[in-house]
């Protein structure tokens, strides 16, 4: 896949999101959790008068924790293909940079196998 | 006969006298006749007083003659009796004497008995005198003696004394030299309290001043810290800035790339925004690093500022503390000195009173040598005294009289109650006698060969002294003892000086008399050892 990244960090896996589905990178949101929800799921916050689901990317990711000190940023990305897609937050340590080209080592994350936005 | 010559004598004078008268007359008348009447009258008168004289005259002298001749013998019978009873007298025999002077006419015979009373009563009062003299010297020399020990004593107590003292003064010289320097020592430590106390004083001075100065530092050193916090806010701020623009430089770097070919020049300028937040925030990451370097600085000179001015303090306090003992030191000190000035000088005159009283007790121990030389001297003129009292007692005892005190007497009155008595009854008479008597040590009977034949110890003098047995007494040549020599040469009772006992080694004399046969022969001497002590003592 082609195209420009947003490398973001969960702990100490970088990982790299296509930013044609990046709609925005926000400080963290206020949380709201969900009796019952995933781990993957922290909660339900409100962007732009809708609920959105906000997700744990180092869950998503099964990264290990650590690494540089975190500058927690919620991803607003597009989850799913075509009519299903929707909007969730990815909840990560940190948003480094747009890149046009992969680092080595880092892998592209794929948005689309998000069903639904739901984990 | 050379009376009977006077009485011729006178007859031929007398008948010469008228003869030759007669011739005379005769031749002158010239014979015969009337005036031959003168002659014949002359011749008449001369028979008639021839005979007138031999019938008055001649008759009455042979009669005196005859008187004056018993008188004469009378005479020299009397004076035999009386030198007889001189004899006795002179040798002290008074009651022999006195017997003898019995056969004296009645007035000399009274005369000489009352002389022999007045002379036993004086032999006794001498003997009594001696005694009390013997005595009282004994008590004299004993007392002095007692005296003279005492006083020696008190002479030595007295030189310990004044030795004791002299140590004395000794010791308190040294004592008030001490204190003299004791006292130089307390005013040393004086000053030197006083320099210290000075020194200690500017150390006070100083700590506060340093305590000062560490409080400045500390106040310093707070502000310091609280511009840092000011800092680090700022510092927040601006890491808050650098991320809000890093998100916002990525955001438009989203934004470009959603606006496709037109967006790319966007999207530079948004990398390059995004780079300039980077760097602010890796600038405030190094400026905070190195604030946090200051700031542990700040918080380590604050932190050193407070345990520096914590040690000032105690310091300061130890510095008062010793400033105080210092202070306490210099007020003991002072004291000190003027306790050691004050013993020096109670010392000084200690050693001066000491040393009067050193000259004082060295003029009593003179004092009381002189008194025991006195008391020595003393107790050798009673010892002297006492030994004449005895000479005195013995002189007096060579008096043989009546009295009971007489030992002459004694033995003789011993020795008639010996007479004709056997061998074996004389013995026990004799020990009878002894064990009887206090002061005798022994009697004992030797005869006329000087061989002993009787022997009594008194078991109450002699006791276990016994020095010679009796065989040992049988040994000795009685005819060589004085006692017995003056007895066979006197045949009377006589007495010794004084010697040391053969048997018990004190003084004593012996008494010894002769013993008569039933014929009135010398048959042997009867002798009593008088103990002198004892003697004086029943006396």
């Amino acid at each position: 896949m082609s195209g420009r990244h947003l490398l973001v960090r969960a702990g100490t896996t970088v990982c790299a999101l296509p930013v044609a589905a990046v709609r925005r990178v926000l400080r963290p949101l206020p949380l709201h959790p969900l009796p019952g929800a995933g781990p993957a799921l922290r909660g339900l916050a409100e962007y732009a008068g809708e609920p959105l689901p906000v997700l744990d990317l180092a869950r998503l990711l099964a990264a290990p924790p650590g690494g540089a000190a975190p500058c927690p940023v919620t991803v607003v990305a597009w989850a799913g293909e075509g009519a299903a897609r929707e909007l969730v937050g990815l909840a990560a340590d940190a948003a480094l940079a747009v890149v046009a080209e992969l680092p080595d080592g880092v892998e592209p994350f794929d948005l689309t196998a998000l069903a639904g936005g739901r984990a | 006969m050379r009376t009977a010559r006077r009485h011729l004598l006178g007859w031929l004078l007398l008948a010469g006298l008228a003869a030759a008268g007669a011739a005379l007359l005769w031749a002158a008348v010239g014979g015969a006749g009337v005036a031959a009447w003168p002659a014949w009258a002359f011749t008449a008168l001369a028979i008639a007083v021839l005979a007138a004289y031999g019938v008055r005259v001649d008759a009455r002298s042979r009669r005196l003659a005859g008187r004056l001749t018993r008188g004469e013998e009378r005479l020299a019978r009397l004076q035999g009796e009386l030198a007889a009873a001189f004899g006795h007298l002179g040798a002290g025999d008074l009651l022999r004497g006195g017997e003898r002077s019995a056969r004296l006419p009645e007035g000399i015979a009274g005369s000489f008995t009352a002389a022999g009373r007045a002379l036993s009563a004086l032999a006794e009062r001498i003997q009594d005198s001696s005694i009390h003299v013997a005595a009282a010297a004994d008590g004299v020399n004993q007392v002095s003696g007692e005296l003279a020990a005492g006083s020696s004593q008190q002479a030595a107590s007295a030189v310990e004394i004044t030795a004791a003292l002299e140590e004395l003064a000794h010791t308190a010289a040294q004592i008030a030299g001490n204190a003299a320097r004791q006292a130089e020592l307390a005013e040393t430590a004086q000053r030197s309290g006083a320099a210290g106390a000075a020194a200690v004083d500017g150390a006070v001075g100083g700590v506060e001043e340093v305590q000062r100065r560490i409080d400045a530092v500390a106040r310093r050193a707070d502000a310091l810290g609280s511009r840092a916090k000011e800092i680090y806010r700022v510092l927040e701020l601006i890491t808050e800035i650098a991320q809000e623009t890093h998100l916002l430089s990525l955001n438009a770097a989203i934004e470009a790339a959603a606006a496709g070919e037109e967006g790319r020049r966007f999207a530079v300028v948004a990398d390059e925004v995004r780079r300039l937040a980077d760097r602010s925030q890796e600038s405030v990451d190094s400026v905070r690093a190195m604030l946090d370097d200051f700031a542990g600085s700040i918080h380590a000179t604050i932190v050193a500022t407070e345990e520096g001015g914590k040690e000032a303090a105690r310091v300061l306090e130890r510095a008062r503390e010793a400033a105080a003992a210092i202070g306490a030191l210099r007020g003991t000190a002072g004291e000190t000195a003027n306790a050691a000035r004050q013993i020096s000088l109670a010392t000084q005159q200690q050693t001066a009173a000491s040393d009067e009283v050193v000259t004082t007790l060295r003029e009593v121990t003179r004092v009381v040598q002189r008194m025991t030389g006195g008391l020595q001297e003393l107790a050798d003129t009673a010892v002297r005294l006492s030994q004449l009292g005895l000479s005195i007692q013995l002189v007096a005892q060579t008096f043989h009289s009546d009295s009971p005190r007489s030992l002459k007497h004694l033995i003789e009155e011993w020795s008639h109650r010996l007479d004709g008595a056997g061998r074996e009854e004389v013995a026990a008479r004799l020990d009878a006698l002894v064990q009887g008597t206090p002061f005798i040590e022994m009697g004992y009977l030797a005869d006329a060969d000087g061989k002993l034949v009787v022997l009594c110890h008194s078991k109450k003098l002699m006791g276990e002294r016994r020095r010679l047995s009796e065989e040992g007494a049988r040994q000795v040549d009685m005819k060589q003892r004085p006692w017995f020599r003056a007895v066979a040469r006197e045949r009377r009772t006589s007495l010794t000086t004084l010697y040391d006992s053969l048997q018990s080694g004190e003084l004593c004399f012996t008494v010894a008399t002769p013993m008569n046969g039933a014929g009135g022969g010398f048959t042997g001497v009867l002798g009593m050892d008088v103990n002198l002590t004892s003697w004086t003592q029943t006396a």
